[in-house]
C-alpha cells in the first residue's frame, strides 16, 4: 500500500514538472511579439460588446473600439490576429458567439486572397493566433484546419514538444508571466505610435489568378450563416491599408458575393481621402497598418457608419468603459 | 501473442509498400519448407542461401540503380537470420520449426527488421513457444530501455547530427581539424544512434516477454579493432565469424589462410553495409590482424588510440565516398588548422548549451558505459525505477533534438 502511495506520489511529481515546463518554455508573448497575447485578452473582457470585428492586422492595428466609445458609444471589441485566415476567423467568431452575441459582425476581407495553399500561411503565424486560445471544440477546429504539414497536433497540446528548444532562450518575462498574461491591447486594438510615410505608391503586379479559392468563399458563406443563426448583422469591409495591393478584380468578387447575399460591404481604401488619412502622418509602416493617428480618424468615421445603419446603443457615460478610456488616453499621451 | 505480433507486424511491413513483402515472403516461405528437407542435403542449402543471399547482394546494388525504391525493409537483417537457421537445421544444431506462426514471427518480427540486432532462432525458439504475459515488470524495465535508446538518440545524436552536417555539407572549407573533429564526434553519434535504436528494440521486445541478446558491449573501451568487433555489433560479427570465417576454415588452417579468411569475413562486412563500404571492412580486417602490434601496456593508451583509428575509418560512413573520405583523411594529417576549430566552433550549428549538454550527456554515457555491469547488477525497486523513467521522459522532452526540420524515426542503421 505505502509502495502504491509513493509511486503515485512519483507520478504527480512528474505531472507537475511536465505542467511547469509546459508553461514555462512557451512564449509568452507579453514584451516581444505581443501579437501573440491578443487572443487571450479578450477572455478577461466583460463581455457586452454590440460590434465584434474578425480578421488580420488591417482591423487590430487600425479599428480603435475605445475612440469608437468615445465618438459613438458603441462597445466594440477587435478580435483579430497577425494574419488570421478566414478558416481562423470563422472558429474565433464561432468561439466568441459561445461568450456573447453581438449586434454587428465586421469582416475584413483582406484574407479572402489566401487560401491553404499560399505562402502567407505559417506555423509562426498559426502559433500567434492559436497559441493562447482557450481549449474548445472550436479550438480543436481551429488547429485542424490550420495545420502546414509540418506541425502536429498533440505539439498544441502540449507546447513542450514544440517549445523545448526555448531552455537556453528564456528570459525574465517567462518567468515574470509563468501564471499571468500582459495586457497589450485596449478592446484589440494594438496601439503604434511610429510614423512611417508611405514612401512608393503600391504597383499593380500582374498575377497568375485573381480568383478567390473556393474554400475562401465556404468558410464566407460559413461566417454568414453563423450570424444569420444568431441574427447578427455581417458588414464586410476593406481597411484603408494600401500594402498589400488590393486589385480590383477582387473588389469586383466582393462586391459580386455582397450583393448577391444582401451584405453591407465598405471599401475604406476608397474612402481614405474622406475619411482624412495623410499616409505621410498617419501610417507606422509605409502603408501596411495605420498609426495611432490615423486608426483614430478611421475609428471615428465608422463609428458613425455603424450607429447610424445598424441601430446600437450608446453606451456613453458606462463608468468601466470611461476609467478604460482615461487608461488609454494616457497610454498614448 | 504471438499472432497480435505477426498481425502487427504484418501490418507495419505492409505500411512500408507491397513490393517490400515479396522478398520477405520468398525468404520466409523458401526457408520454412526447405529446413523440413533440408538436414544433410548440402545442394538444396546451398541453392537456397545462394538465393536469399542473391536478393540480399541484389539489394546492395539497388542504390547505384533507379531502382532504389525496390529495397526492401529489414533485408539485412533478416537473410542472415534465414541463413542460420536453415544451416544449423542443416547441421542438426536444432530441429526445424514446424510451426509456421513462430517461424514467421521470427523472421517478420518488426522491431528488429529497422536496426537489429540479427538474432538466432534457438535464441528464439523457446521464447516463442512458451506462454509469455505482459507483467508490470516487464513493462517498466522495457520503458526504461526504451528512453534509455531515445535519450542516446534525441539528446546526444541529434545534437551531434547537426555538426556532422554542417561539416560534410563543405569540404573545401571544413578539412583538417574540422574533419577529425567530425570523425571524432561522428563516433559517437553512430553509437548513439545505433545502440539507442537497439535499445528502443530491446525495450519494446521485453515488454512483449521477449528477451534479445545485446548488441554493444561497451566497444569504446575495446583495446583495439580486434577487441571493438567482439563489442561492437555483436550479433552481426559473431553471425560473421559463425557462418563465414569458420566455415572457411578460421584459424585452423596456418597463418595466411586466417588472414585470408579474416579479410574475406570483413569484406562481406563491409559489403552487408553497402558495396560503397567494402573498402572500409578491409581496412578493418588489416587492423583486426596486426590488432597486437600496436597495443602498449597502458590500458586507456590503447583505448586512446583504438578510438581514434575507429573513427578515422568511420570516415567512409561520413562522406559517403571512398575518394572524399580518404581526402578527408589525409587533411587530418597535413591541416593543423586548430585555431580555425576552435574559433568556429559556434558556428556549426550548436549553440554554446547545446555544446554543455552534449558534452555532459556524453561523459554519462561513457560512465555508464564503463560501469555496465555494476549497475546491471544493482537492484533496484519500484520507486526508483519509476523515478528514473520520469526523470529520462523530463530530460528527453526538453533537451531532445525533435520536431520540425529533424526526422526522429531515422536511424543511421537503419538504411543499411
Amino acid at each position: 500500500m505505502k509502495k502504491t502511495i509513493r509511486i503515485i506520489a512519483i507520478l504527480l511529481i512528474f505531472v507537475l514538472i511536465f505542467i511547469f515546463l509546459n508553461r514555462l518554455l512557451k512564449p509568452k508573448y507579453a514584451e516581444n511579439l505581443v501579437e501573440g497575447s491578443m487572443i487571450n485578452q479578450y477572455y478577461n473582457e466583460p463581455k457586452d460588446h454590440e460590434v465584434i470585428f474578425i480578421g488580420d492586422c488591417e482591423v487590430y492595428a487600425n479599428f480603435s473600439p475605445l475612440v469608437m466609445y468615445e465618438e459613438a458609444g458603441i462597445k466594440a471589441y477587435v478580435r483579430g490576429n497577425s494574419q488570421q485566415m478566414i478558416w481562423q476567423s470563422y472558429y474565433i467568431l464561432k468561439e466568441t458567439l459561445k461568450y456573447e452575441i453581438p449586434k454587428v459582425v465586421v469582416f475584413n476581407v483582406n484574407s479572402m486572397k489566401y487560401d491553404k495553399n499560399s505562402e502567407e500561411v505559417s506555423e509562426a503565424y498559426n502559433r500567434l493566433t492559436i497559441d493562447n486560445m482557450k481549449w474548445s471544440k472550436e479550438k480543436i477546429g481551429i488547429i485542424k484546419e490550420s495545420m502546414t504539414e509540418d506541425e502536429t497536433f498533440l505539439s498544441y497540446v502540449f507546447p513542450i514538444l514544440r517549445y523545448h528548444s526555448r531552455y537556453d532562450e528564456l528570459t525574465e518575462e517567462d518567468f515574470k508571466y509563468l501564471f499571468k498574461n500582459k495586457e497589450n491591447t485596449y478592446n484589440g486594438f494594438l496601439i503604434n505610435k511610429n510614423i512611417k510615410p508611405v514612401g512608393n505608391l503600391p504597383v499593380k503586379r500582374v498575377l497568375a489568378s485573381y480568383g478567390f479559392s473556393s474554400e475562401c468563399y465556404e468558410y464566407l458563406d460559413k461566417i454568414r450563416e453563423l450570424c444569420n443563426e444568431n441574427n447578427i448583422k455581417l458588414v464586410l469591409i476593406k481597411a484603408p491599408s494600401l500594402y498589400p495591393y488590393w486589385y480590383d478584380e477582387y473588389e469586383e468578387q466582393i462586391r459580386k458575393y455582397a450583393l448577391e447575399n444582401n451584405i453591407d460591404y465598405y471599401n475604406l481604401l476608397e474612402k481614405a481621402e474622406e475619411i482624412g488619412i495623410d499616409y505621410s502622418m498617419d501610417t507606422y509602416d509605409a502603408g501596411l497598418h495605420l498609426n495611432i493617428t490615423g486608426a483614430t480618424k478611421l475609428s471615428k468615421y465608422f463609428a458613425n457608419i455603424l450607429m447610424e445603419n445598424y441601430n446600437l446603443t450608446n453606451f456613453k457615460g458606462d463608468p468601466v468603459y470611461d476609467e478604460k478610456l482615461n487608461e488609454y488616453y494616457e497610454k498614448i499621451k | 501473442m504471438n499472432i497480435i505480433l505477426l498481425i502487427l507486424s504484418a501490418i507495419i511491413y505492409l505500411s512500408y509498400g507491397i513490393q517490400n513483402c515479396i522478398y520477405i515472403v520468398f525468404s520466409l516461405l523458401s526457408s520454412y519448407f526447405v529446413a523440413k528437407h533440408v538436414k544433410n542435403k548440402k545442394m538444396l542449402l546451398a541453392i537456397t542461401i545462394i538465393l536469399n543471399a542473391g536478393i540480399l547482394v541484389f539489394v546492395k546494388f539497388l542504390p547505384y540503380t533507379n531502382l532504389n525504391f525496390l529495397a526492401p525493409l529489414g533485408v539485412s537483417y533478416y537473410t542472415l537470420q534465414v541463413i542460420s537457421y536453415l544451416v544449423d537445421v542443416y547441421k542438426g544444431k536444432y530441429q526445424y520449426e514446424e510451426n509456421f506462426l513462430n517461424y514467421a514471427l521470427y523472421i517478420m518480427y518488426i522491431p528488429h527488421l529497422f536496426i537489429g540486432p540479427i538474432t538466432r532462432y534457438d535464441e528464439m525458439k523457446k521464447q516463442l513457444q512458451e506462454k509469455r504475459k505482459i507483467t508490470l515488470e516487464n513493462v517498466c524495465n522495457g520503458l526504461l530501455r526504451i528512453l534509455w535508446g531515445l535519450a542516446k538518440k534525441l539528446i546526444i545524436a541529434g545534437r551531434v547530427s547537426i555538426v556532422i552536417a554542417t561539416i560534410t555539407s563543405d569540404t573545401l572549407s571544413y578539412n583538417g581539424c574540422f574533419a577529425l573533429l567530425a570523425m571524432l564526434l561522428y563516433s559517437i553519434e553512430l553509437y548513439s544512434d545505433f545502440s539507442g535504436g537497439i535499445d528502443i528494440v530491446l525495450g519494446i521486445s521485453k515488454i512483449f516477454g521477449i528477451n534479445l541478446s545485446e548488441n554493444f558491449d561497451s566497444p569504446y573501451f575495446a583495446e583495439n579493432v580486434k577487441e571493438f568487433w567482439r563489442r561492437w555489433h555483436i550479433s552481426l560479427s559473431s553471425w560473421l565469424k559463425d557462418y563465414v570465417y569458420i566455415p572457411l576454415g578460421g584459424n585452423r588452417k596456418g597463418k595466411l589462410r586466417q588472414a585470408i579468411n579474416t579479410l574475406i569475413t570483413f569484406s562481406i562486412s563491409g559489403l552487408w553495409h553497402g558495396v560503397n563500404y567494402i573498402f572500409w571492412g578491409i581496412i578493418h580486417g588489416i587492423f583486426v590482424l596486426f590488432g597486437d602490434k600496436y597495443k602498449t601496456r597502458f590500458k586507456w593508451l590503447n583505448r586512446g588510440i583504438n578510438f581514434l583509428i575507429v573513427s578515422i575509418l568511420w570516415s567512409f560512413f561520413i562522406w559517403n565516398n571512398d575518394g572524399t573520405a580518404i581526402q578527408m583523411i589525409a587533411s587530418v594529417f597535413t591541416k593543423f588548422n586548430i585555431g580555425e576549430v576552435c574559433s568556429n566552433i559556434l558556428n556549426l550549428g550548436l549553440e554554446v548549451a547545446d555544446w554543455i549538454i552534449l558534452i555532459i550527456s556524453t561523459i554519462i554515457l561513457f560512465i555508464f558505459d564503463g560501469n555496465k555491469q555494476k549497475l546491471k547488477e544493482k537492484k533496484i525497486n519500484d520507486e526508483i525505477r519509476f523515478s528514473l523513467i520520469c526523470t529520462l521522459a523530463i530530460l528527453i522532452l526538453v533537451f531532445g533534438i525533435y520536431g520540425i526540420g529533424f526526422d526522429v524515426n531515422e536511424f543511421i542503421y537503419s538504411k543499411f
